[in-house]
């Protein structure tokens, strides 16, 4: 004798049951009379539990639908400004991706900009304003100006003239897509928080 | 000269997306269509008529409330029924002790005396034995047996996977099976 098929039962008897497994429990009730007979007590229950009579409402379906209208609180009109303050919201993570792609363009095109330029495309008067490769702006600054500098002080000018350890253009595209991060997963929260608060109930049974 | 469709003529969706934009005919419209099984469910879930009525008041008062983030992905009758389900779950909570089954009225029948009586009572005790059932496993069932909801529309309307459904059914049947032994053997 197969295994009985006692946990889908309930799911045959609702008609939930397809495919394989529906198959598999036809075929078992045909030859079991321990399933059928389980089976006919489910259905038995819910012919008792339909026999329960239904809620007699007191109230004339008119009157109902009167008193829920006049127990409905006023709900605050939207202005056009908030529409579209409420557009603009929804619109925030589109807007944070296109800051992103934008970023990411930019800092591609001027890579290749430059490249090319220091490779000589641009002729010797643009050549002459790129910073130079192996300096910076700011330490010729410092020895014209004469002041002395000490090593740690040269080598951390030298670092922020080239805009940190690994220079402006990681360092800048690494902060802005923290700050987008940042500002796409404020938005995500916001957003869950507003959908927990208008869930309608708010809690599941 | 324009004319203005009926309220029955219109399809719930437009029927929503007017109340949700404010109109409260379109919104009185939708509680004619749902009033009978919102008051049901809460009904099914609480055992007392009055009960019942003025908590499906409060499930269409709060249904309003939170219309305007409601999405129609799924069915505005699974989620008033959440709502509804909620509703009766606190209104449960506030009486705690809810039902009395000797206080209830008696209904009326059209058969003979006796057989009408055992009919009463069989009635009652079905309805006492329902009520016994802890809420979240009477919740699946009253769904599931009174309101005829798929085990997927379950799952949405309580927020809970469908294996939870299932478990949850079982369970109540079960109990039922046992509380009610004795009817079930003359049905």
């Amino acid at each position: 004798m197969n295994q009985h098929v006692t946990p889908w039962l309930g799911a045959y008897h609702d008609g939930e049951l397809k495919g394989l497994r529906l198959r598999q429990v036809e075929a078992h009730l045909d030859r079991c009379a321990v399933c059928r007979a389980e089976l006919e007590k489910l259905c038995a229950l819910t012919m008792l539990l339909q026999e329960s009579p239904a809620a007699e409402t007191l109230t004339p379906p008119e009157r109902f639908i009167a008193q829920v209208g006049l127990r409905l609180p006023r709900r605050p009109e939207r202005t056009a400004w908030q529409r579209t303050l409420e557009t603009g919201w929804r619109l925030i993570p589109v807007g944070l991706l296109g800051a992103w792609a934008f970023i990411q363009a930019v800092f591609f095109v001027s890579g290749v900009v430059l490249d090319a330029l220091r490779m000589g495309l641009g002729g010797d008067v643009v050549a002459e304003l790129l910073p130079p490769s192996g300096g910076s702006w700011l330490m010729q600054f410092s020895s014209l100006s004469g002041a002395g500098l000490n090593d740690v002080g040269r080598i951390m000018l030298r670092m922020l003239s080239n805009g940190g350890p690994v220079g402006w253009g990681v360092t800048l595209n690494v902060v802005s897509l923290v700050v987008i991060g940042l500002l796409y997963w404020s938005w995500l929260v916001s957003w869950w928080a507003r959908r927990q608060h208008h869930n309608g109930n708010g809690k599941a049974i | 000269m324009s004319v203005k469709s009926a309220p029955s003529a219109k399809t719930e969706l437009e029927l929503i997306t007017q109340a949700q934009q404010g109109d409260r005919q379109a919104l009185g419209e939708l509680v004619r269509r749902h009033r009978e099984g919102v008051i049901n469910v809460v009904y099914r879930m609480c055992g007392d008529a009055s009960l019942a009525e003025d908590a499906a008041q409060e499930a269409f008062i709060r249904a309003w409330q939170h219309l305007p983030s409601y999405r129609p992905r799924s069915p505005f009758r699974n989620w008033v029924y959440r709502i509804a389900s909620n509703v009766a779950l606190d209104a449960l909570r506030r009486e705690r002790e809810t039902v009395d089954i000797d206080t209830l009225p008696l209904s009326t029948s059209d058969e003979g005396p006796e057989a009408a009586v055992e009919g009463i009572e069989r009635g009652e005790r079905v309805r006492q034995a329902v009520l016994t059932l802890p809420p979240a496993s009477r919740a699946v069932l009253v769904l599931r047996e009174y309101e005829g909801l798929s085990y997927r529309e379950i799952a949405d309307t309580l927020s809970i996977p469908i294996g939870t459904v299932m478990s949850r059914l079982n369970y109540a049947r079960n109990r039922l099976r046992e509380t009610l032994a004795p009817y079930l053997e003359v049905v």
